[in-house]
């Protein structure tokens, strides 16, 4: 039987009051604490530029890193800010806007 | 869920899954092993000379484009036919008929015996190129946004004096229905419109257009939207369209078939599943060459699902590798929500919801009976 199956309807885990009450500055703080710990997951320089209440966590890399390196330092980081910090945090990259400067004239504008 | 549309080559399936004439695939997965997707959607370039208001492809910006060579192509499909990949569509991401390596492809796949559908605006789809591929196609949707020539080059180009992007679409299209009938070939072809709620007026002169052309089919579709709204999709408002849908479908005749896909709209903006198991049976790589799971994905916003990219390395050392299974079991986990953390309505929905209710015991997938329905190898 495929284990997933266990996790099939599990809710998601969502942060708890020691995250969700920390201010935005100090949420970042201790992201970008476990982040220098764990500077050997990664082969570029990650910096953390947003950490919401709600557990997203934006980073950004210093370089660009490769397709095939950037999910498995991604999804390490990830596993690191979850087991120190908060179970419920989602690591994300900083979005990228479209480089078509044709359908850009529609002015459609990605969040970051 | 709506049944298959009769058309005078067989029944179509456009607003359901086949999964049930894949139950191996369906069998393995259910045993937790490492199945190779039925089908891959894709795109040979990042590049489109439209400028579609409704096109997700503006969302899906990764970190790197890549030029896919002809020669890279053709390895990809190599390695599709080792693992026992069955179908590849083009579509989405990018015009790929603009590649160097679109004729060359669609060839080299119907030699290994993979089926090949395209979705295209059929600008550069001349008659030349036509002659080439169109019999080794299984399938071939038009993407039509709407079915006066005004409202054509408003929604898909720079305005609406620029009606010469509709005629030339018509004049690609109607030579592709002619050959088509001329070679009696195989191929179904259909035009799609992507109706977002501000086009209600544009319905019914688009399924108008579909008779007028002769195809197979011409069906109306949801939007897309990702989860930050980006499009500003108001998924309230296609319930007051039902009425024009309902009354574009009756006009379906012997030829043309009005399809709708219902299910789609139906759903809007939160799907029944939390996880996303869709992308293990059928996987999405970008006109850049980058693999992801599914084209949700492929913003950098998403890079932790980045799984590798096949013009710097074989796509089968990709898909054996640990990287690829990471993010097939990351989206099968509670650590993902698809009704939180991705776009609405992916490709894989169909598929994500008949595979959630057969994991949940709520609707297991049973073999298919015969007949088997048109394009049975694209899910």
């Amino acid at each position: 039987m495929n284990e997933s199956f266990r996790d099939i309807d599990t809710p998601s885990p969502r942060p708890g009051d020691g995250w969700r009450l920390l201010s935005d500055r100090e949420r970042l703080v201790r992201v970008q604490q476990v982040i220098g710990m764990a500077a050997g997951l990664s082969d570029a320089p990650v910096l953390a530029v947003a950490a919401q209440a709600d557990g997203q966590v934006m980073l950004k890399f210093e370089v660009p890193v490769a397709a095939d390196r950037r999910g498995t330092v991604l999804l390490d980081l990830e596993r690191e800010l979850k087991q120190s910090i908060d179970p419920g945090l989602n690591v994300w990259l900083e979005a990228l806007g479209d480089r078509n400067s044709l359908r850009n004239l529609r002015g459609i504008e990605i969040r970051k | 869920m709506t049944a298959a549309v009769q058309t005078r080559e067989g029944a179509l399936i456009l607003d359901s899954h086949k999964l049930s004439y894949h139950t191996d695939r369906v069998q393995a997965w259910e045993a937790g092993e490492r199945i190779a997707p039925v089908g891959v959607d894709m795109s040979l370039t990042r590049a489109c000379g439209a400028m579609c208001s409704f096109c997700y492809a503006m969302m899906q910006e990764s970190q790197a484009r890549s030029s896919i060579k002809p020669a890279i192509a053709l390895k990809l499909l190599d390695d599709f036919a080792a693992i026992g990949v069955r179908s590849v569509s083009l579509v989405s991401d990018g015009e790929s008929t603009l590649a160097k390596a679109y004729v060359p492809f669609i060839q080299h796949a119907s030699r290994l015996g993979i089926d090949v559908g395209n979705a295209t605006n059929a600008w550069e789809l001349d008659p030349e190129k036509i002659e080439q591929v169109l019999p080794h196609l299984t399938w071939v949707r038009f993407t039509v946004a709407a079915g006066r020539p005004e409202s054509y080059a408003r929604i898909m180009y720079k305005g609406p004096e620029h009606t010469q992007v509709f005629e030339r679409a018509m004049e690609h299209i109607r030579y592709a229905v002619d050959l088509k009938r001329r070679s009696r070939l195989p191929v179904t072809l259909g035009i799609q419109m992507v109706l977002m709620p501000q086009l209600r007026d544009e319905i019914l002169p688009f399924a108008q257009l579909g008779l007028d052309l002769g195809v197979d089919y011409a069906v109306i579709k949801h939007c897309s939207d990702d989860e930050q709204h980006t499009l500003g999709i108001d998924y309230s408002q296609y319930e007051s369209m039902h009425a024009l849908l309902v009354q574009a479908e009756a006009m379906s005749t012997e030829q043309t078939k009005v399809i709708v896909k219902w299910d789609k709209i139906k759903d809007g903006e939160k799907p029944s599943y939390r996880r996303f198991h869709g992308p293990q049976f059928l996987l999405q790589i970008s006109g850049s060459g980058l693999v992801a799971p599914s084209g949700m994905f492929f913003n950098a916003r998403y890079s932790k699902l980045h799984i590798g990219n096949f013009t710097e390395e074989r796509f089968l050392d990709i898909w054996k590798s640990d990287r690829y299974w990471r993010a097939m079991r990351y989206l099968a986990s509670p650590a993902f929500d698809a009704q939180t953390m991705m776009g609405t309505l992916p490709i894989q929905h169909y598929v994500s919801v008949a595979l959630d209710n057969h994991a949940k015991g709520i609707a297991r997938i049973q073999p298919g009976s015969d007949p088997k329905p048109l394009h049975v190898n694209f899910l």
